[in-house]
């Protein structure tokens, strides 16, 4: 009895029409609702790129005469100002703890507490964090004034040099479990036999990293910085928690100005205008990690 | 003889022609009267049988008569049963109806008040409860919570409480979009004091009404401590800074005067009262109606620079308003600027003391104010509530609670505790007036408590402030 040979390419619209509807409905069509009312005025007018050029003149989004002093410089850079430090460190932390907890026993239960900051809910960690690094009260402002920099055992949240930088150190703390988790993953593939000839030609532990393990966690590393730098784009509740933006706008970010915009001025226009932005941002970090994924 | 014979010959044959055809004919009439006779057998057979069939027909139209007669009678007593079930469905109908009349809907009220403040006002809802019958279910959620989650839901024509405690402006605001109820018949303006309804009003009409309201008089201390050090309530500014010198100098004090954060608004209680007794009470009103502007020289220089900026060194940094007051309790800070909600939240009221900054005679009465959404599923119920709330009976009972001021005029002062009695003594001679932020709203407000908190730790920035904060004013 012959059987009809099936193959996926000539099914494909069958197999891939219940994702591609979902995703017309509810992604694509909100995306391009809100893409058309960013060109709408609040009457419905279609009003070109003058929203977009309002939103852009507003210094909390973006503050250029902030510049050279620090913040407030605008939600914009205040993202920029995450990414930049927030990636490293917590791409580089998460790594080191990868590395050292490797083939140390028990370290299951040592990785477990550090990826609670992964589940720990966002709002609840963004209360922990205002309290973390307030006066009298945070173990990071006691820490400090153990070591007698008055300076920095102060309210960190309460102050515009500060209020910033603790929201992106306390999301290092949040984030580092999940570097570390995929950092964990790729050591556990590379074959113990490269090390054990890395050890046998006379390689060092700085040579062997640099030489074996890095070049090996490569596909990784582009992983952990997709990852990383869309959720510094898209940060929301911890700053809604801690700081709500403040004081005098020096920690808002892209997503709680959208956040203000929609939902507390009812500019729904300038909200769709700042979504876009994100949604290009966004865009620009994903498309190359895609196009990498799919060569592979 | 040839035809003789001929002739004999044609006789003969037509004899013998005759005598065949007879002979056929005879045969023929014989086989018919045999079939004839079996035909009458038959039809005598017939008949027999319609005869049986016939007794038969009678025997099954008895049977049918007989069975036509039993199902009348049973169609009969079938009639009488459903008339007999139909009368006990009408009696459980009336009787469900009649349970449905005491069984009234769960109503559900929103206020931002929590903890102490919302076991002060539960008394007044159950109390309704008690006097109603109308179950009704409380819940908590700040009003600058509610700002960004109630426009959604009005859209999509539903909300989350039948009885919503809000913003007076923003109350009108929605009120005028067809998102609140009109209540113009369920009130006595005149019940009320004189303006208590402007926030809520367009021309002649309501939507909604005045709660209780809250005095910000100023700066509390707590009596016991100000015994213990010899200090004494300033009457002048002189002597205020002298106060707040005098304070930081008492070991374990942190700083002389606490200040407390929520989303900002503690700092604009304060800064308002500032506004008011070193710019006056018209400035307060010029400030709303934004007639004045925020850089302008009797703002910045007379209010800030004059006088907010220099003092802003003895204020801690923003502690979240709640901790801040456990602190000051615990001595940790000398002073604490607030609302006057807060005699409801300490252990001792007896030991709490009130000034004002010297030289004020304007004091901010903010009134807490109710309306019921135009999606409330019960409207009637929403309606009763309201009529409640407004009455001086349930103001009474708030103010019993103390932190509380009554609107409604009915309400005496004996009703109140001996320290809110005296807080609503501090508005005698003094101008009441609207608060600044709570009057404006919207992105206004947001961007002042914002900007507050900033001026607090950065008091150099202050140009930047100012300029902020009139970018957004009216």
């Amino acid at each position: 009895m012959g059987r009809k040979k099936i193959t996926a390419r000539k099914n494909f619209p069958l197999f891939f029409s219940p994702a591609i509807i979902l995703i017309l409905f509810l992604v694509v069509y909100p995306i391009l609702q809100t893409l058309f009312l960013s060109f709408l005025s609040s009457s419905g007018e279609f009003v070109g790129l003058s929203n977009y050029s309002e939103i852009l003149s507003r210094k909390d989004i973006l503050n250029v005469e902030g510049f050279p002093k620090w913040p407030p410089l605008g939600a914009l850079i205040h993202n920029t100002i995450w990414i930049l430090i927030h990636l490293p460190l917590s791409m580089f932390s998460g790594l080191a703890l990868a590395i050292t907890l490797k083939d140390v026993k028990g370290s299951s239960i040592v990785k477990s507490v550090i990826f609670l900051g992964m589940i720990t809910p966002m709002i609840v960690a963004g209360i922990m964090l205002r309290y973390t690094f307030t006066e009298r009260v945070g173990i990071v402002t006691a820490f400090f004034d153990v070591l007698g920099f008055e300076g920095l055992s102060k309210t960190w949240m309460a102050y515009p040099n500060t209020a910033l930088f603790a929201l992106i150190f306390g999301s290092v703390w949040l984030w580092t479990g999940f570097s570390m988790i995929v950092y964990s993953a790729g050591l556990a593939t590379i074959p113990k036999e490269y090390y054990e000839a890395a050890k046998i030609d006379g390689a060092g532990p700085f040579k062997t990293f640099r030489r074996i393990t890095f070049p090996l966690l490569r596909p990784l590393n582009i992983v952990v910085i997709t990852m990383t730098v869309l959720y510094d784009l898209k940060i929301f509740d911890i700053v809604w928690a801690a700081t709500y933006g403040g004081p005098g706008k020096a920690s808002t970010v892209l997503a709680f100005e959208m956040w203000l915009q929609a939902f507390y001025f009812f500019n729904f226009n300038g909200a769709a205008v700042i979504a876009t932005l994100l949604t290009l941002l966004t865009s620009v970090v994903t498309i190359p990690m895609i196009r990498y994924m799919v060569r592979r | 003889m040839k035809m003789a014979t001929t002739m004999e010959t044609v006789i003969t044959v037509l004899v013998l022609i005759a005598i065949i055809t007879s002979a056929g004919s005879l045969w023929y009439g014989l086989s018919v009267a045999g079939d004839i006779s079996k035909l009458t057998d038959s039809m005598a057979d017939l008949a027999g049988e319609m005869g049986d069939l016939a007794t038969s027909v009678s025997s099954v139209a008895t049977s049918v008569s007989e069975l036509a007669t039993a199902t009348a009678e049973n169609l009969a007593a079938i009639t009488g049963d459903l008339a007999d079930i139909t009368g006990d469905l009408s009696d459980i109908a009336d009787r469900v109806t009649e349970i449905e009349a005491t069984l009234t809907p769960t109503i559900t009220v929103i206020s931002g008040w929590a903890g102490a403040e919302m076991d002060a006002f539960l008394p007044v809802l159950e109390r309704f409860e008690t006097l109603s019958g109308i179950n009704v279910k409380y819940t908590q959620t700040r009003a600058e919570d509610l700002a960004p989650i109630l426009p959604a839901q009005f859209a999509a024509g539903t909300t989350p409480a039948d009885v919503i405690f809000m913003w007076g402006w923003w109350i009108e605001e929605k009120g005028q979009e067809g998102h609140a109820l009109e209540v113009t018949d369920l009130v006595d303006t005149t019940d009320f004091l004189p303006g208590a309804f402007d926030e809520v009003k367009v021309g002649n009409t309501i939507y909604g009404a005045p709660w209780t309201g809250k005095v910000k008089p100023g700066i509390w201390y707590r009596k016991s401590f100000f015994a213990a050090n010899g200090l004494t309530v300033p009457t002048t500014w002189a002597e205020f800074t002298t106060l707040l010198a005098d304070i930081a100098a008492i070991p374990g004090i942190i700083d002389p005067i606490a200040s407390g954060d929520g989303v900002g608004w503690p700092l604009s209680d304060i800064t308002e009262q500032f506004i008011i007794t070193y710019g006056g009470p018209q400035l307060q009103r010029d400030l709303i109606a934004g007639t004045v502007d925020w850089t302008s020289p009797q703002v910045k220089t007379t209010v800030f620079e004059e006088k907010l900026v220099p003092t802003l060194g003895n204020f801690s940094d923003p502690i979240e308003w709640t901790a801040a007051l456990d602190l000051w309790w615990e001595g940790d800070y000398g002073l604490y600027p607030m609302g006057s909600w807060i005699t409801g939240m300490v252990d001792d009221p007896t030991d709490l003391g009130v000034f004002s900054l010297p030289g004020n005679d304007g004091i901010v009465f903010a009134i807490d104010y109710f309306f019921i959404p135009a999606y409330t599923k019960h409207p009637e119920e929403a309606k009763e509530l309201f009529m409640f709330l407004a009455s001086d009976e349930a103001q009474r009972l708030q103010v019993r609670a103390g932190g509380h001021i009554a609107t409604n005029i009915d309400v005496s002062l004996d009703e109140y505790p001996a320290i809110d009695a005296m807080i609503a003594g501090l508005t005698t001679g003094k101008e009441t007036l609207l608060d600044l932020d709570d009057a404006i709203g919207g992105e206004f407000q947001q961007t002042f408590w914002d900007q507050l908190k900033l001026l607090w730790v950065s008091p150099g920035e202050l140009d930047n402030v100012l300029a902020a904060i009139e970018a957004v004013a009216p």
